[in-house]
């Protein structure tokens, strides 16, 4: 019976969404969409023939979506371990670290976009091979896109501790770097997640958007743009539809990651 | 002496001086590059030479100096990055307070807003710009949809960020619903409203450069992809770097600023 009562509550929040999903889906098939936008189902093809693409060219999607997916969580994690160190150091020397963590946010006003061309340069004698400086120099741009946030937080986790925790490491005349292992770094667990849920989404619009500027023509951002040059709007569309589907899959587990990681503390 | 002192020690000092360190680091680097590189301008040019090129009145296009140039394109891109911003602000203000009055619209809009978080807006620019057909438009639309979703969110957690003492008052009050919203609800969501804004107004800026990049017109975006190309000088090329840097951190210090002056009362420091 509570079964029951729980099941009624939480029906809407799924059955209202995903009725609103199925609308869409319905609007779009039977082209209703295409007169309120204006346009034709040539460049906004219907999601069946989406699906379509998606079904008969697996082998070459799933190669870009490798090399995206390289491209992304290489530039998160070197992203995420610059952000996090710059939040330490910034912990140990407060007064300059947080000027330099005032300088590391408004970096993350700067369209990097700008810069993506450039860093193309950079790379240049990295290697004399195409595919190697040019993933090299789309990391980079997604690593530049992911230090902000996680900086940011983690200095905030690192310093925003519980009220009179730090206290109780001065009366246990605690070394910094016990109160940093004991207190600091736990403390800005969570933190880490809010950067992340930040930062996931970014890498992967770093990863499509680096594509656009890269010396080599792969990736799925680079598809995207490719396909509309020729003209081919549902293969277009079909990667669009793959990268939607790789920033959901990596933000869903995420928060899959951090529902396991943080339930003791949540209590 | 004493003034001289305090500045030394104030927070403007430390991010002066950091400027200057990246300064330095950047100019170092660009010795090197320029000893060892043959076209040192496609690597890292001096500081001094970009911000030289700006200042000098040597024709860059058939008719315009470098200042000139990157004005009108530095028009073109904001006005209709202000434009989609400013659309995309209403809408997303608009949305949270729909989503407030109403719980069934929060239920089918909420999910929808986490998840137009996570596609790549940015990268389906080509694809708007298909589907609009015109350059303008879509920098409109791609401002204003990635405008929308940080303001509906951080409004909407604004507006249940009234404590609850707040609302007993009003109630206690016999205040309408419409008295309450605009008493009690809206004036305290601001400071999230400003958070979401914040957020969104370098994206604006970043989003119209983007698309700039893909045809052709005179925003800053094609001025940059046709300098890459040779079109004209490399040091166009690094003025718009530099000036699309400090436009994306001037208008996160304009809304800021936009804040302090709509609401001086409350600043969580």
């Amino acid at each position: 019976m509570k079964q029951v009562k729980r099941l009624m509550r939480t029906a809407p929040n799924v059955l209202l969404p995903l009725g609103a999903a199925v609308l869409l889906f319905v609007l779009w098939q039977t082209q209703v969409l295409h007169k309120l936008l204006g346009t034709d189902t040539i460049t906004l093809p219907l999601p069946t023939r989406i699906g379509e693409i998606i079904s008969q060219n697996t082998s070459a999607i799933s190669q870009h979506i490798e090399i995206t997916l390289t491209v992304a969580l290489g530039g998160l994690l070197l992203g995420s371990l610059l952000g996090y160190g710059i939040a330490v150091i910034a912990t140990v020397f407060p007064k300059w670290g947080a000027g330099g963590l005032t300088i590391v946010s408004a970096f993350n006003a700067i369209p990097i976009v700008a810069l993506a061309p450039v860093i193309n340069n950079w790379t240049r004698d990295f290697s004399s091979e195409v595919s190697a400086r040019s993933t090299l120099a789309k990391i980079l741009v997604v690593t530049i896109f992911c230090t902000a946030s996680m900086s940011v937080n983690a200095f905030r986790g690192l310093t925003e501790l519980k009220p009179f925790s730090e206290d109780l490491m001065k009366t246990y005349a605690a070394r910094r770097t016990t109160v940093f292992a004991k207190l600091r770094l736990p403390n800005s667990v969570p933190y880490i997640f809010t950067a992340l849920k930040v930062s996931v989404p970014a890498s992967v619009i770093g990863a499509l958007v680096s594509e656009y500027f890269a010396e080599d023509t792969v990736g799925v951002g680079r598809q995207i743009r490719e396909n509309i040059v020729k003209g081919q709007y549902p293969t277009a569309w079909a990667y669009i539809a793959v990268a939607c589907l790789i920033g959901i899959a990596m933000y869903a587990i995420l928060m899959i990651a951090e529902h396991f990681l943080l339930k003791r503390r949540k209590g | 002496m004493k003034k001289l002192k305090q500045f030394i020690h104030s927070g403007t000092m430390v991010t002066l001086v950091w400027v200057l360190g990246i300064a330095a680091v950047w100019e170092g680097f660009a010795f090197y590059v320029a000893q060892t590189k043959r076209t040192p301008l496609n690597v890292l040019p001096h500081l001094w030479q970009i911000i030289g090129s700006f200042f000098s009145d040597k024709m860059i296009t058939g008719q315009m100096t470098m200042m000139q140039l990157i004005g009108t394109s530095c028009g073109e891109t904001l006005s209709r990055a202000a434009v989609g911003f400013l659309i995309g602000t209403v809408l997303g203000f608009l949305l949270a307070l729909l989503m407030h009055l109403s719980g069934i619209v929060e239920k089918i809009a909420f999910p929808y807003l986490m998840i137009i978080q996570m596609i790549p807006i940015l990268g389906m620019a080509p694809i708007i710009l298909a589907i609009t057909g015109d350059i303008n438009t879509s920098r409109i639309v791609i401002a204003a949809i990635l405008t929308f979703y940080p303001v509906s969110t951080n409004t909407l957690a604004g507006f249940k960020a009234v404590e609850k003492e707040k609302h007993e008052l009003m109630y206690s009050y016999a205040a309408s619903k419409f008295q309450h919203y605009i008493k009690t609800i809206i004036p305290s969501s601001i400071p999230y409203f400003f958070t979401g804004l914040k957020i969104s107004a370098p994206m604006a800026i970043t989003a119209s450069i983007l698309v700039d990049t893909l045809q052709g017109g005179n925003g800053l975006g094609c001025m940059l992809s046709q300098s890459l190309k040779g079109g004209m000088s490399r040091l166009v090329f690094w003025d718009i770097v530099l000036i699309s840097a400090v436009i994306g951190i001037l208008s996160f210090y304009l809304m800021g600023l936009l804040e302090k002056l709509v609401c001086p009362y409350k600043r969580k420091s």
